[in-house]
């Protein structure tokens, strides 16, 4: 159902030829994600921890009397976790990317736009998926973005939670 | 008896030295004759082995004549006959073989090769050929070529063995003769250096007993008595007899010519001390009369120079008077005119204290006025600290405003944020509204950037104004101290002002008194002159009478003097003639026996 949902907004853009990403940083990588997977950009988080769960899960907000699931971005990125400051900032993705979750993220970047002829992605790999081998990083990140500077990594929000659920 | 020393140590050493040198000639004459021994035993014993060396040469050539002859005959026998048959040579080859020193021979026919030959081992062989044991080659050989037609050569070997055997006995006894001749030579030549040695050291023990007697007899004896004599003289004792009955003519005459020196002593030292003594008495007596007479002189010497002290005391006493009297006429002179000069100091003194006493009241003023101003800069200091405390907290505030203003661009930030996510979902329709956000977004980083730039230069204000705080701090503590000081001056300055005033009036008054002495030591000072001009007179007159009083009291120390020099005299006679008493005293010249030698004083 997602599938389609995301060929159906890349339907939509594409006459246009340009994409929004909503960027940000961690370990001083860059990444994006597509700005119509965004719902909101929180600061002053206040978590409540879950007993039990995975490390990736951090615990639950209360954003405005919605509970949303908050997920560790640098656990599923493979890198060291570390502690909540002053520049962290949580990314509530849309409902339809998955239901009610967020990430968190070390610091929040501008909006970039930028023309669809500067992205490339991935080779989508579904002949060999059943070999799944390195399953979790072959399917988070969905291209590479070229900008003047440097290069903005896509991940897919979409892909988060099952990623979650992959680690088990 | 250790006087024999001498002698018997020159005695001993030079018979030492004499048998060392006789034994050392008799080893030396020993030996010489045992070299002459050697060399002529050697030439015999070369003379002997040259002398059978030509013996055998010769033993060896008649040997071989006498086998060449007994050779020559059998080959003549041999010729001789007609026939020969073998048997014949078998009987010639053993006679041939009788001979003691032929070992084997024989018999070649015209070939070369032996057909018959005979040789001694035990007993005589016979054979055809000689059997490869026997070692012919080491004998002497004879060919002898025959005429015969059967025998073409004969071959003898011999040998002179037996001979050189012979030889080699008789000369090894003729050896061991000569070699026993010359060891019972040796034998004889040891006893010989033994006799010598023997005879040599009683010959020296014979002459240094005879050369010890007869010192002792002849020199020992009479020096010995000459030593005890001396030994006697050293005790300055002159008694002694010289009795002179020695042996030798040159101690005699020594002795002789001491008795006499000792003899002329004894006279001459009876003489001196019969004047010392007397001497001495005289003298005695002469430092008796000088002592009395420099005792009395000195009595007179010691009462003139009484009268004498006393009047020149007095003279100088009078001088003094004088003298004083003058000078206080001079200082009086010194005094009016230093009076004169005291009155004008002290006036313009006066004067000046006054002025004094006005500026000093200026001084305490102007001290005053100080003292106002440190004050006013005191509370004006601490004015200026406390607008600059306000000053720091002001800076506090603006940078918690700051952080305000940060806080909200970061809110600004978000918000702009979440505004470009909205505009975006709304797609087409949003597009305007995203361009708004973004510059919002712009506005916030600029003003979260202004805020940042506020806080560091406030940061830097209040760093300065606690500066400028701690410095206030020091300037008003500096303006107190000086303030402090001035009002020190001031209230000095007050007690100075009495001081003066008081020292003015005092001036006043001593001016007054000053003027008063003037007039009165004028006066005093003609007074004086008059008493000085009579006072000198006095002191003339006396010092004419001191003089003439010194001049009687100098010639009475004149002759103390003279009686002092006869006394020191008198009592330098008597030590002499004390001193020559004490020199002839130890001599002894006995009374008992006129006779014999003395010496020294």
């Amino acid at each position: 159902m997602r599938k389609i949902n995301n060929i159906t907004s890349e339907k939509k853009k594409m006459p246009e030829s340009k994409r929004q990403f909503c960027s940000f940083q961690m370990a001083g990588h860059h990444f994006g994600v597509d700005i119509l997977d965004v719902k909101e950009i929180i600061d002053e988080v206040v978590l409540t921890k879950i007993h039990h769960a995975p490390p990736e899960m951090l615990g639950f907000v209360n954003i405005r009397g919605h509970v949303h699931l908050v997920l560790d971005l640098r656990l599923l990125l493979n890198f060291s976790t570390k502690s909540i400051d002053e520049s962290s900032r949580v990314l509530l993705f849309h409902p339809n990317v998955g239901e009610s979750f967020g990430v968190m993220v070390d610091q929040i970047g501008h909006m970039i736009e930028v023309e669809e002829s500067l992205i490339e992605y991935r080779v989508s790999e579904e002949n060999i998926s059943g070999i799944a081998r390195d399953f979790r990083k072959t399917e988070l990140e969905k291209g590479v973005c070229k900008l003047d500077d440097k290069l903005l990594i896509i991940l897919d929000a979409s892909k988060f939670l099952n990623a979650v659920e992959l680690k088990r | 008896m250790k006087q024999t020393g001498i002698a018997t140590k020159i005695i001993c050493l030079s018979c030492g030295i004499a048998l060392l040198l006789m034994v050392v000639g008799c080893v030396i004459v020993v030996q010489y004759e045992i070299i002459l021994l050697n060399k002529m035993t050697d030439i015999k014993v070369d003379e002997k082995e040259n002398y059978y060396i030509y013996r055998l040469y010769n033993e060896k050539k008649s040997l071989t004549n006498q086998l060449t002859s007994q050779v020559n005959n059998l080959i003549t026998l041999m010729k001789s006959v007609d026939v020969i048959y073998e048997q014949t040579f078998n009987f010639q080859i053993q006679s041939l073989l009788m001979h003691p020193m032929i070992v084997a021979a024989e018999f070649c026919d015209k070939t070369g090769h032996p057909f018959l030959v005979a040789w001694k081992s035990k007993t005589v062989q016979i054979a055809k050929t000689f059997p490869k044991t026997l070692q012919l080659k080491q004998y002497l050989v004879i060919n002898k070529k025959t005429e015969i037609p059967s025998i073409e050569i004969i071959r003898i070997y011999y040998t002179i063995e037996k001979i050189e055997q012979q030889l080699h006995v008789l000369k090894k006894q003729e050896m061991n003769e000569l070699h026993e001749t010359r060891t019972n030579i040796y034998k004889q030549l040891n006893g010989l250096f033994l006799a010598q040695s023997i005879g040599s050291f009683l010959v020296v023990a014979l002459l240094g007993a005879t050369l010890i007697f007869s010192l002792r007899w002849l020199i020992l004896n009479p020096i010995n008595d000459l030593m005890n004599i001396a030994k006697q003289l050293k005790k300055l004792d002159l008694s002694v007899e010289i009795t002179t009955t020695t042996a030798s003519h040159e101690l005699n005459s020594l002795a002789q010519a001491l008795g006499q020196l000792l003899e002329g002593f004894r006279k001459i030292i009876a003489d001196v001390k019969e004047n010392a003594n007397m001497l001495s008495g005289s003298a005695d007596n002469m430092t008796d009369i000088a002592e009395q007479l420099s005792n009395h002189s000195e009595e007179a010497e010691s009462k003139a120079n009484i009268v004498a002290e006393a009047s020149v005391q007095i003279s100088a006493n009078i001088h003094t008077i004088a003298n004083s009297v003058e000078q206080i006429s001079d200082n009086m002179e010194a005094v009016s005119s230093t009076s004169d000069f005291l009155f004008n100091n002290i006036n313009s003194v006066a004067n000046a204290i006054e002025e004094l006493s006005s500026s000093l009241s200026h001084v305490g003023e102007r001290a005053k006025n100080g003292t106002k101003i440190a004050e006013q800069a005191v509370f004006l200091a601490e004015k200026a600290g406390k607008t600059v405390n306000t000053l720091r907290h002001a800076a506090d505030e603006i940078g918690g405003v700051s952080e305000f203003i940060q806080r909200i661009a970061h809110k600004t930030n978000i918000l702009s944020l979440n505004a470009t996510i909205e505009a975006a979902s709304a797609g087409s329709a949003g597009r305007g509204f995203s361009v708004v956000a973004s510059a919002i977004q712009e506005f916030a980083e600029q003003s979260s950037r202004a805020a940042k730039d506020i806080t560091d230069r406030i940061a830097s204000v209040q760093k300065g104004t606690f500066e400028i705080e701690n410095v206030f701090k020091d300037v008003s503590s500096i303006i107190r101290e000086m303030n402090e000081s001035s009002e020190s001056i001031s209230f000095a300055v007050i007690e100075q002002t009495k001081a003066v005033q008081e020292i003015a009036s005092n001036a006043l008054e001593a001016d007054e008194r000053a003027r008063n002495i003037n007039v009165s030591i004028e006066d005093l000072s003609r007074t004086v002159n008059d008493a000085a001009e009579n006072t000198a007179q006095v002191a003339m007159g006396a010092n004419d009478v001191s003089t003439r009083i010194q001049g009687v009291s100098e010639s009475i120390s004149f002759n103390r003097q003279i009686s002092h020099q006869i006394n020191e005299t008198a009592i330098v006679l008597n030590h002499l003639s004390g001193n020559l008493k004490c020199m002839v005293d130890p001599f002894k010249v006995s009374p008992q026996l006129n006779s014999n030698n003395n010496k020294k004083e």
